[in-house]
């Protein structure tokens, strides 16, 4: 942030509208470490993001009452809304199996995204690729290796000959359900949060701090500085909305992973 | 896809430039990586070994308490349905035996009517019936000594008029027709 500050001021106030730092990839590049140690931010918040995720849980279900308590009540709704309507409603009855790795996925993500938006963090992890890519290889491989163990050889058989299709389009098809499944699906999967996430740290960034340093400067640059308060509001506007993008995204890659789960499980649908 | 298509070209440049960042940022480092795995993995197993146990039986909690309460309230309205009839039956039954008291009394008021007319009637009857009787048997009595009298009063006037006696069958006769002609008076 200190070096996007610098970068913002280092920037000719009278001939560029937005001052965007020369190198947007700065913004995610984080090499130093804390503490003298291995730890840096990203991983810093990676063990908070699991921290809180822990703790949310073990203050919800210690000592459950039969009338919840406000804050008992809250967590539960996110969980049985993973449970029946995600894990069940989607996989089915044994949608159940799945539902501690829905349930762990949805968690771990959506805090991982609301650290975007948290006062003080401002900082995504997922939009880094590490968590993307790997929940993204972990539900592929569930998906891959439920298939094969639920129909063996046969669900291979029946991406790439598709029976419900015509018989002339079935090579066609099958083709382009082959790298769909096992190549396009992971890649889409990660890559749809990790750009969701990094757009939203992009935008609140460039705005707010934009914003910040015309403001704060108004006193040199009376015309340019005024516009600073319109790109704060802007900021302001987009944050309250990243709040939906981050719930959204944490939504959607949950979903996803229990659609694929789902095509595994029952693959003639 | 938008933010590839930015990312892309900026790559490009970077690597035109002897750079090696842009799509650094595809690729996750393997520190993060590790890091990634292993915290997710904290959170995995700690959501699979107790969350979901604890979920779970949070809700079988609730269910038995549901169901529960279901029987309990089941059972209260059972009760209330039995407790609903006996008073019903109850009421009918008192209902019914005040009909029966209050018919009962009617009965026994239309018996006490019914004795005291037939008393007073049979008393009215035995009245008139001694009335008559006394009647008749004053008449009978004034008849027979206005008969004797009358014959004797006859006889006297006879004598007297006649100034002779007669003979006594002639004066039987006599006083027989008088008499037949008194009565038909």
């Amino acid at each position: 942030m200190d070096q996007l500050i610098i970068a913002v001021e280092e920037c000719a106030y009278e001939t560029e509208p937005v001052c965007a730092p020369a190198d947007v990839a700065e913004l995610f590049v984080y090499t130093e470490t804390l503490w003298n140690t291995p730890i840096t931010r990203t991983i810093f918040l990676m063990g908070l993001a699991a921290l809180i995720v822990m703790v949310l849980l073990y203050l919800a279900y210690r000592q459950p009452r039969l009338v919840p308590t406000k804050f008992q009540a809250m967590v539960d709704s996110v969980v049985q809304f993973v449970r029946e309507d995600v894990s069940i409603g989607i996989i089915g009855p044994e949608g159940v199996k799945y539902f501690p790795y829905l349930l762990s996925i949805f968690l771990f993500i959506l805090v991982g995204n609301l650290f975007e938006i948290t006062p003080l963090v401002n900082f995504p992890i997922t939009s880094r690729m590490a968590i993307p890519a790997f929940l993204a290889i972990v539900t592929w491989f569930i998906f891959v290796i439920i298939g094969f163990a639920k129909n063996g050889f046969g669900y291979l058989a029946d991406v790439v000959w598709p029976r419900a299709v015509p018989v002339v389009l079935r090579p066609l098809v099958g083709v382009i359900e082959f790298f769909s499944i096992f190549f396009i699906r992971p890649f889409s999967l990660a890559v749809r949060l990790f750009a969701n996430m990094v757009a939203g740290h992009v935008m609140l960034s460039i705005l707010l701090v934009t914003g910040f340093v015309f403001v704060t400067n108004i006193g040199e640059i009376p015309l340019k500085g005024s516009f600073g308060f319109l790109w704060f509001a802007l900021g302001i506007g987009i944050f309250v909305f990243e709040i939906l993008v981050a719930v959204l995204q944490a939504y959607i890659f949950t979903l996803l992973s229990a659609v694929y789960i789902q095509t595994s499980v029952h693959p003639e649908h | 896809m938008e933010l590839l298509a930015v990312l892309l070209p900026l790559a490009q440049e970077e690597a035109e430039e002897g750079g090696n960042g842009g799509l650094e940022i595809l690729l996750p480092p393997t520190n993060e990586l590790i890091a990634g795995i292993i915290a997710f993995a904290v959170v995995f197993f700690f959501v699979w070994r107790w969350a979901v146990p604890a979920i779970n039986r949070a809700l079988e909690q609730r269910q038995a308490a549901i169901a529960g309460q279901i029987e309990e309230a089941e059972k209260a309205k059972a009760e209330a349905e039995s407790l609903r009839s006996d008073y019903r039956s109850q009421l009918d039954q008192a209902r019914a035996e005040a009909n029966r008291i209050i018919e009962e009394a009617r009965e026994t008021a239309e018996q006490v009517r019914a004795d005291i007319v037939a008393k007073a009637e049979e008393e009215a009857n035995q009245i008139r019936e001694k009335a008559r009787e006394e009647a008749a048997a004053e008449k009978s009595r004034a008849l027979a000594e206005a008969r004797s009298q009358v014959g004797d009063i006859s006889v006297d006037l006879a004598e007297k008029i006649v100034g002779e006696s007669l003979d006594a069958e002639a004066h039987q006769s006599l006083i027989d027709r008088y008499l037949a002609d008194l009565e038909r008076l």
